[in-house]
């Protein structure tokens, strides 16, 4: 019988750091990843539980310099209501607010939507939308050592990243995006509400003129990670939103997905919502 | 027996007592309140975190009980269904559900009663947009929902005391 | 003799009188303790040295099982008994007499028990099931009607060498007369789904034996005394020596209407530990080992003539029974009554083939295959209007039954509300301006609106000898009134119902009134919570008795206070005036007048009512209930044509309900019974693929949230059912019937496309209007299969 015989909680991140020296034992934060396995009684249960959240230095947003901060344990609820994320990080606040419903949101992590690493984590698409990095902490010899990792190169596969098994998340970086930026954010499902997304996708535009000086475009649960659109960017940079361009962005963005079927969708149809949704919104931003 | 190697001890607040209780170190907060506490009000409807039966207020926040970890909860305040009413009378939003014709089989009633708490502190005066959404995680096969809302709706504009 | 004139000259007086509880609306009585977490519902029962069962499922659609080794799960410390066929007398039930409670030789469906536990915590009981080894030789699997059919398929149950078990055919008119008679015929071949109750609290049972072996159960059953019936021969238990007690349950639906190998399984645990044995299902094992709605494939036909007249129904149904039957397999009993009566068809022709597949089973469910068949008969409809040029409003006022018409399938409508409901749905919706048939757009958003009725019984449905039920009432010392009655509460509102019957009767505030119906060592005989029947027939049980006590009680105080008993009267629990309303003394007084002096006597009543319908006949024609409930749906819907997302933006109801009792109680009734019929419509299926359940998850098994929650209008008819308490018809299963159907016709209206399978979701939808846009022949869309990421 597998069964949880221990529920550690340290306060520091360098003594989390320690704990979690190999890898052994599960990191936990929200629990709304781990509980319903645990619960399913599907997957072996760790014998050891590691609750990140009682280090202070993972919790809520702050500036650091040219860059915003939040901590891996910043929950979706948080995200949503925060100030400044709501008029810096463009689509991620909505996303993060678009997550389940406000009994998982009050308790999921940012951190743990990105370590459990699904395709159709939504907050990965606006993390992609904004160059974000996470940075990732475990314990060296002369105590914690940090490193950065683009959020492009942090998913390696459905539930799998580049963390290693002594790593903690420890945050998410970026730049605030300018005022001269749009961003546009959706997920698709069957429910408005409690759904997990069939597919998922996003777009930042900075236009002068009526020309795209810089795109970035990322799609979520269309591939075996969330996915950035450099295909789709390619199509709009220095253009003006036409309907062909808009038209040629979509046909990029179909071309450039990987999806899979499953008893959510199928694989087509996720392709045509996914330019469906791309459309919509790059001639919102024509409209403009 | 399982090998249960441990046994947490664990001290909290429920419905405004104190109390401590002995679990599992895997023990979730619903086990705790159910089969330690016997507070049988809140309630299982999936243990996966879809269905917003065993909604609690942990330290003020809505959250499903059945995804927390009893062993977290050690100093947190808590609140159930038991919590809310007082002196033999019910809060003003089990009384709205009571009146408003919200509660048929009365499986998902607890958690969507607390699910409203929740709303009501942080918005006393919710549009129907805004308790769709705050009850957008409590499942409810028998009622439809629409008399559901219309409890909640009907505080908002009588308002209710909060505590 | 059976008694149906319930209104008696005596009450003729108070009739005009305004009521002080019927049609009012007043809230459920056991609502205060399910809004406080009192209401103990079955899992939050703990009895004292109480195990925990739990049951190990085949998890193979089609299996022989060759050697089952419990020896592991024994030796498990806290393990009590783990149980195999071996261990216990195989008593074959169910309707096809085709299943028992655990298996032996062969398994034909995933949720085959074959094995349980019991132990002293859930933990253990769990752990040890994982430790029984079954080792099974694999059977061809029949994953789907089509392969159960074709030649040389494997045989299921030897019993059924093709694989056909049951037919139900019926026949009225004569469709060939039918066909010639018309001028437009239409033919579709419509799949219906499975869906599942997804009863917010799960299944479960208590049993626990005395000293003497008289077992009692708390039991969800929502027809006790057919149940114990029913048991008793499974567990070789007699059935006087089985107590069924009914906690509070956590939805219904239809799903407790059968026994299920469950409940015989944790017997048999709690007599092999002799302890107190409590089962209860998780999620998964809901969603995938209880039974659900059948899927069907339909083929229908049907005609009208150029002025609307509708001439023939011609049915052709398949049902995937799954690999065991339950009562589900007898639906065809109530479609049938829909093909042959919704609107008036001279000529009707219903052949049913009953399949049996590896496929997990069905049973009953809200409508039992009422909304099946109303779903494809609604759409015709709107096919054959087109065709003639008329608007489907119109085509349905041109066939609606009047009151006073027997129908093809001999049933009496003695009321029906059916054109004012389809009159009061329409205006309610804006018919006429919103039910276009303008020009339909290809690309973006498309509006449209869909109607649907009903047709379902709404007294009662005589399908066993008797379907009646008792009441036993007393008034005591203090003025306070004991009903027990037959009649159980699934969270539909009967107890409150029967209250205010009683109340109002009585002259008593509702809070005087105890309800006991959960305990069939106090509470008389009762057929069972199903075909809507609860208020019909438990109310008019109820009123009988309680008009019977109120003539006791008048006489007596009218002895006591030298009046006469025709000039006094009972109100606020006290003897009033009758002209002034002046209270005159309390009831509780007279009642113990009666029994410290005078005669000797109490004030109780017995009553037992058997409605006035009639087992059909061979044919299955003939009078089954005694009234016939109907209704309207208008949908209105918003169709995304690039993405095929529908949403419901209103829905207007109509039901004749003969009278509203509780208007709280049967607004409730009707809109939730929408929502489930939106989850039906849009977006619920349960999905088995080679006989394994794909979705058993609130996440994947998509029921309604808040958030789709439309705008509902609700309206009732009240025809004043002559037979019905106060006029009163059933109506708990019908407001789930048209939705679907309401909703494709609004999605047709809308898009121009008519789509013959359930669910619409976004995907099939597209799908189906790329395929008429000609865009891509849709087929790279739909059918998916595997587990889904994240
Ligand atoms: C009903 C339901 C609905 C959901 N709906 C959505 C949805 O709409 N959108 C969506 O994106 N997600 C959804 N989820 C998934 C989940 O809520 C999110 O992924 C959430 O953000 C996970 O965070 P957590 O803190 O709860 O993670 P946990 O469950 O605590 O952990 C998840 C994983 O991350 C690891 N981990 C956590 N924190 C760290 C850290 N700091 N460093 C290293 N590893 C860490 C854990 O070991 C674990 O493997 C849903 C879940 C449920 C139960
Ligand atoms: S029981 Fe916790 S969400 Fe369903
Ligand atoms: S009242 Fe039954 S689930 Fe809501």
């Amino acid at each position: 019988m597998t069964v949880i015989q221990e529920y550690l909680a340290p306060r520091t991140l360098e003594e989390l750091t320690r704990l979690v020296g190999d890898g052994e034992a599960a990191i936990y934060a929200g629990g709304t990843d781990l509980g319903p396995r645990w619960n399913k009684d599907v997957v072996e249960k760790p014998a050891t539980v590691i609750d990140v959240k009682a280090i202070a230095e993972l919790h809520g947003v702050r500036v650091d310099g040219e860059e915003v901060v939040i901590g891996a344990c910043t929950l979706m609820s948080q995200i949503e209501a925060d100030p400044m994320l709501r008029k810096s990080a463009g689509a991620l606040a909505p996303a993060a607010g678009r997550v389940a419903c406000p009994q998982i949101r009050n308790r999921a992590t940012i951190g743990g939507n990105l370590c459990n690493a699904s395709p159709a984590a939504d907050t990965a698409v606006p993390l992609i939308l904004l160059d974000a990095e996470v940075e990732l902490a475990s314990v060296g010899d002369d105590g914690v050592v940090r490193r950065r990792v683009p959020i492009t190169e942090f998913f390696t596969g459905p539930g799998s990243t580049c963390r290693k098994p002594g790593e903690v998340l420890t945050c998410v970086r970026f730049k605030p995006l300018p005022d001269t930026t749009s961003c546009a954010w959706d997920k698709f499902g069957t429910r408005p509400a409690m759904e997990i997304a069939v597919a998922s996708v996003g777009v930042m535009l900075e236009q002068a003129d009526g020309v795209v000086k810089r795109a970035r475009v990322g799609y979520g649960s269309v591939a075996p990670t969330p996915l950035r659109g450099h295909k789709a960017e390619a199509e709009l940079a220095g253009k003006r939103l036409t309907a062909e361009v808009i038209e040629r962005v979509t046909a990029a963005a179909r071309d450039e997905i990987n999806p899979i079927s499953d008893v959510r969708a199928g694989a087509e149809y996720r392709r045509t919502v996914i330019g469906v949704m791309l459309g919509r919104m790059l001639n919102d931003a024509a409209g403009a | 027996m399982p090998q249960v190697l441990d046994t947490l001890d664990l001290a909290f607040e429920v419905n405004g007592d104190a109390v401590s209780v002995k679990v599992p170190p895997g023990a979730t907060l619903l086990d705790a309140l159910r089969d330690a506490l016997e507070l049988t009000g809140t309630k299982l409807g999936c243990g996966e975190g879809e269905c917003g039966a065993c909604s609690v207020l942990l330290d003020g926040r809505v959250v499903n009980s059945c995804l927390v970890l009893a062993a977290e909860c050690a100093g947190a305040k808590i609140v159930t269904i038991e919590g809310l009413a007082a002196n033999g009378k019910l809060h003003a939003i089990q009384q709205a559900f009571v009146d408003q014709g919200a509660i048929q089989c009365g499986f998902c009633t607890p958690g969507m009663i607390m699910a409203t708490h929740a709303l009501l502190a942080d918005n006393p005066t919710p549009s129907e947009a805004d308790a769709k959404r705050a009850l957008e995680g409590n499942l409810c096969r028998c009622t439809g929902y629409r008399k559901i809302l219309d409890a909640v709706l009907s505080l908002a504009n009588g308002g209710v005391a909060h505590d | 003799m059976i008694r149906t004139d319930v209104a008696t000259e005596a009450d003729a007086k108070r009739t005009t009188k305004e009521p002080s509880f019927i049609g009012k609306r007043v809230p459920k009585l056991d609502a205060p303790d399910k809004a406080t977490g009192l209401a103990r519902y079955l899992d939050d029962i703990k009895l004292p040295r109480m195990l925990y069962g739990k049951i190990l499922f085949s998890g193979r659609p089609h299996a022989r099982i060759v050697n089952i080794d419990t020896a592991a799960a024994k030796a498990l410390n806290g393990v009590r008994a783990v149980i195999t066929a071996d261990d216990i007398e195989l008593v074959p039930f169910g309707f096809g007499s085709d299943n028992t409670a655990l298996k032996k030789g062969t398994v034909t469906c995933v949720r085959d028990e074959v094995a349980a536990v019991a132990a002293d915590t859930p933990q253990i009981a769990a752990e040890a099931i994982k430790l029984i080894r079954v080792t099974y030789e694999d059977l061809p699997v029949v994953a789907s009607v089509a392969e159960a059919l074709a030649d040389g398929a494997p045989v299921i149950h030897e019993k059924a060498p093709n694989n056909i078990p049951f037919n139900f055919d019926y026949l009225h008119g004569d469709i060939e007369q039918g066909i010639a008679e018309s001028d437009v015929i239409v033919e579709d071949t419509f799949n219906l789904q499975r869906v599942t109750h997804c009863c917010l609290g799960t299944s479960g049972i208590i049993a626990e034996f005395d000293a003497t072996g008289k077992l009692t159960l708390h039991s969800l059953s929502q027809v006790p005394f057919l149940y114990t019936h029913d048991l008793s021969r499974i567990i070789g238990i007699p059935p006087q020596r089985i107590r069924v007690i009914q906690p509070p349950i956590g939805g219904g639906f239809g799903s407790k209407l059968d026994v299920h190998p469950f409940e015989p399984i944790c017997v048999f645990l709690a007599k092999a530990t002799q302890r107190p044995v409590r089962m209860h299902f998780t999620r998964e094992e809901e969603f995938f080992a209880t039974p659900t709605r059948q899927p069907m494939i339909i083929r229908l036909r049907s005609g009208a003539k150029k002025d609307g007249t509708f001439t023939f129904r011609d049915v052709k149904m398949t049902l995937d029974n799954g690999g065991r039957t339950s009562w589900g397999a007898t639906t065809p009993w109530i479609s049938m009554r829909t093909f042959s009566s919704l609107y008036r068809v001279p000529h009707v022709r219903q052949d049913v083939d009953v399949v049996y597949t590896n496929n997990i089973y069905a049973c009953a469910f809200r409508g039992y295959g009422n909304p099946q068949a109303t779903f494809t008969i609604e759409a015709q409809i709107d096919s054959l209007a087109e065709k003639i040029g008329m608007d489907p409003l119109d085509i349905r006022l041109k066939n609606a039954q009047e009151p006073g018409e027997t129908t093809g399938q001999g049933m009496v409508l003695r009321t029906c509300g059916l054109a004012e409901c389809l009159d009061t749905a329409a205006r309610n919706a804006g018919w006429e301006v919103k039910h276009s048939g303008a020009q339909k757009p290809t690309h973006g958003i498309a509006r449209g609106m869909g109607m649907a009725s009903l047709f379902h019984v709404g007294g009662g449905a005589k399908i066993y000898r008797s379907d009646g039920c008792g009441t036993m009432l007393k008034v005591d010392d203090f003025g306070g009134v004991t009903v027990q009655t037959g009649s159980s509460e699934i969270g539909q509102g009967s107890e409150t119902v029967i209250a205010q019957i009683v109340a109002e009767e009585l002259g008593l505030p509702i809070a005087n009134i105890r309800i006991i119906n959960n305990d069939t060592a106090l509470t008389p005989w009762d057929v069972g919570v199903h075909a809507s029947r609860t208020t019909f027939i438990a109310g008019n049980s109820a009123l009988r008795a309680a008009r019977e006590a109120r003539g006791k009680l008048l006489d007596a105080a009218a002895a006591m206070l030298k009046r006469d008993a025709d000039e006094i009267d009972l109100a606020d629990g006290k003897v009033v005036d009758g002209d002034t309303g002046e209270p005159l003394e309390s009831i509780g007084k007279v009642i113990r007048g009666m029994h410290f002096g005078g005669k000797h006597e109490l004030v109780m009543t017995t009553d037992f009512y058997e409605p006035p319908s009639k087992a059909p006949d061979k044919e299955q024609k003939g009078d089954i209930s005694a009234c016939y409930a109907f209704g309207t749906h208008v949908a209105e819907v918003e169709v995304d044509l690039d993405t095929g997302v529908v949403k419901v933006l209103g829905f207007s109801a109509a039901h004749d309900v003969g009278r509203v009792i509780n208007q709280l109680g049967i607004e409730g009734q009707v809109e939730g019974g929408i929502a489930q019929g939106i989850g039906y419509a849009l977006s619920e299926e349960l999905k088995v693929e080679g006989g394994y359940v794909l979705n058993p998850t609130f996440t994947d098994y998509k029921l309604m949230t808040t958030q789709e929650l439309p705008e509902i209008k609700t309206a009732f008819i009240e025809t004043q059912d002559p037979a019905g308490p106060y006029g009163a018809k059933g109506i708990a299963e019908a407001p789930l019937v048209p939705v679907a159907a309401a909703i494709a016709n609004a999605v047709y209206n809308a898009t121009g496309v008519r789509i013959t399978e359930l669910p619409l979701t976004p995907e099939r939808v597209l799908a189906k209007l790329q395929e008429a846009r000609g865009d891509k022949s849709g087929e790279t869309y739909g059918e998916t299969c595997g587990q889904p990421h994240g």
